[in-house]
């Protein structure tokens, strides 16, 4: 619900229940007022009977008159007090019979030693037909603030909003790895100009602090380089020692195959680096089915040596990427293919114009298509060798141009298909 | 053949020097800017190995000083930082060759080779070893005069065996030669054997002598012994 919706409902709610409160009051004040009013006639009603029966010794003749009704009653004992009764009585009106209210009242004469209760009564009609004026103003004005309330939602709160949503889009749309800073304008309302200057300077210490890193990593690989050729090759001095080497052989070959490990997983952060910091911004056309089948020529030997069938069927296409991050996307993908895949394993390329797709016998289950993107992410079953970066370089290019890429299991074989359009 | 090493890193400047040293060349090491520049500008080398930071200067001034000059040293890059633009910029500084760090030094060996064939013989490109015979220009490879069908694998192979001859030459080397970044695509060195393998086999049915000895688990060494 929106903050506006949820005030206005409060408001609407307080500002009908004020009103119908008034309503309410009016109405009692109005009735009192009225019954005043009546009880006034009716006395006066009550003061000319007296006057003539005091005049004339005799009651006066009833004379009919509109919404006043005079009856008298010989009683045994007088009447002791005079009473104003209000009731609810069925009249004749049009030849129908309806409740009406009336005013009553009863008091006591004494004509000629006779005790007679004198009953004066008048129509509350108006009282009635005020309750339904109020209750129509009440329910009119309750919906005119409803309209009302409608037309300023629809022309002004949107507009007086629309700061608050250009920031938000603004950050929306914000990359914390893109060059520029977030700078949300100033506004003139102090909430909003409070937001936005909040939310920029927590963009550009966030952005500072990114900035360190992204620089501590980048440099803390590079200057990991000099150090790892001087590892690699001190040893390859130390197998030229070849009457020495069959006692070291062990160690030196498992110093080996770590420090190359090492140095695989350093380039693939060299090359995340790079792409955080849009080294590789200029793109080219490139002939995606001229690439492919380079590459899968290239890997041809290795394909016929492991005993895989491999399946190709690519159609001209173009598209549009940095050369070098195009041959790392179709080398990690077909590399994957092939370490992953089983012995007399498959393999299968599709190229079309709309997408790539590679797909592979392993003896890994499916994998988990949340996660098998993610940085350092391998699944328990898979065997030593990769660092576990390959797809997610390959994810990250592909967020760079563009370009969606999906992974699933079906029939027994990993896919991974990269959507050009 | 004088070669030239640049490299402010004592350790690498000194495997290098002794990796170039059995190999036959005569090697001059520095390992300041400096230094280099009173080398390059007094001496002519074949092949310079050239490392980009240097204490005192950068080495692609070097480069543009060997320009100025005119030059015709080859010039091998390793640099530690192999950023694209870099590369790009070296070479068209004129570098013969960019290595990015770190990397084996038979690969590096190869590269000198390669600049110094391409720079002395002017289109004359075979090598030799005993009775086998590497035509490069034409990737055509011959033991006693009868040519030999290799794969590309088998070829690259048999190429980095003989210029790098009578080194044990470690599995990881060779796979970063053959397969560069994705060496460790394939958990064990089976194909390395294989290709070996099957190298092997065709030099003997040519008539070839054993050159190819297993190293204990370790890798390979082309020699005659």
């Amino acid at each position: 619900m929106k903050l506006f919706a949820k005030y206005n409902r409060i408001n609407i709610a307080a500002s009908i229940a004020v009103f119908l409160a008034g309503c309410l009051a009016f109405y009692f004040v109005f009735r009192y007022v009225l019954t005043r009013q009546i009880d006034e006639s009716l006395r006066t009603e009550q003061t000319e009977i007296n006057q003539y029966v005091k005049e004339h010794n005799q009651l006066p003749e009833i004379v009919e008159a509109y919404d006043q009704k005079i009856s008298y009653q010989l009683v045994d004992k007088p009447v002791q007090d005079l009473r104003f009764i209000s009731q609810k009585v069925k009249t004749e009106k049009r030849k129908r019979y309806e409740d009406e209210w009336i005013r009553l009242l009863v008091f006591g004469v004494a004509v000629n030693g006779k005790q007679y209760e004198i009953r004066v009564s008048k129509s509350e009609m108006e009282t009635e037909d005020l309750l339904i004026l109020i209750l129509l103003i009440a329910a009119g004005m309750t919906g005119l603030i409803l309209v009302m309330n409608y037309f300023i939602n629809a022309f002004f709160i949107r507009r007086l909003w629309k700061p608050f949503y250009q920031s938000i889009h603004a950050v929306q749309q914000y990359r914390l790895s893109g060059q520029q800073n977030l700078q949300l304008p100033a506004d003139p309302i102090d909430e909003f100009d409070l937001l936005n200057k909040s939310i920029n300077s927590m963009a550009s210490r966030i952005h500072a602090d990114y900035n360190i890193l992204k620089e501590f990593t980048s440099n803390a690989a590079h200057e990991m380089q000099t150090p790892l050729a001087v590892i690699i090759n001190s040893i390859d001095a130390i197998i030229q020692q070849e009457p020495l080497l069959h006692l070291v052989e062990e160690p030196i070959f498992t110093i080996q195959k770590s420090a190359d490990k090492l140095i695989r997983l350093n380039q693939a952060l060299l090359l995340l680096t790079r792409m955080e910091n849009r080294q590789f911004e200029s793109k080219e056309e490139i002939r995606a089915d001229l690439l492919v089948e380079h590459k899968c020529n290239e890997l041809k030997e290795l394909i016929t040596v492991t005993g895989i069938t491999m399946e190709i069927s690519v159609v001209p296409v173009t598209v549009y990427l940095h050369k070098y991050l195009a041959e790392i996307v179709f080398d990690n993908l077909l590399h994957n293919a092939i370490r992953y895949n089983i012995e007399q394993g498959f393999i299968s390329i599709e190229l079309t114009e709309r997408c790539f797709s590679i797909s592979n016998a392993s003896a890994i289950p499916p994998l988990d298509p949340a996660k098998v993107f993610q940085r350092f992410y391998r699944h328990p079953e898979t065997g030593p060798g990769g660092n576990g970066l390959g797809l997610s370089i390959v994810k990250q290019i592909c967020d760079l141009a563009g370009y969606p890429i999906h992974y699933r299991y079906q029939n027994t074989l990993h896919t991974i298909s990269i959507a050009w359009k | 053949m004088k070669i030239l090493i640049i490299e402010d890193e004592p350790s690498l400047n000194r495997e290098m020097v002794n990796y170039l040293e059995s190999q036959q060349y005569l090697c001059e090491a520095v390992t300041s800017y400096p230094e280099a520049l009173e080398k390059i500008e007094c001496f002519l080398y074949d092949c310079i190995v050239l490392d980009i930071m240097l204490p005192g200067g950068s080495g692609l001034e070097l480069l543009k000083q060997l320009k100025v000059d005119r030059k015709t040293d080859g010039v091998i890059i390793i640099s530690a930082k192999g950023e694209l633009d870099d590369k790009i910029l070296g070479l068209r500084l004129g570098a013969d060759d960019y290595l990015t760090k770190p990397f084996y030094l038979p690969e590096l060996g190869m590269r000198i080779e390669a600049i110094i064939r391409r720079k002395n013989f002017q289109g004359n490109t075979t090598i030799e070893f005993e009775e086998i015979h590497v035509d490069i220009a034409a990737k055509v490879v011959e033991v006693n005069g009868q040519s030999i069908v290799l794969t590309p694998k088998e070829y690259e192979l048999l190429l980095y065996f003989i210029v790098n001859k009578n080194r044990v030459l470690s599995k990881n080397a060779i796979t970063s030669h053959l397969w560069g970044d994705y060496a460790d695509s394939y958990g064990s060195y089976d194909f390395i054997y294989t290709h070996v393998k099957n190298l092997r086999k065709k030099l003997l049915q040519a008539g070839s002598a054993d050159y190819i000895h297993s190293i204990y688990g370790t890798g390979y060494k082309f020699s005659q012994k």
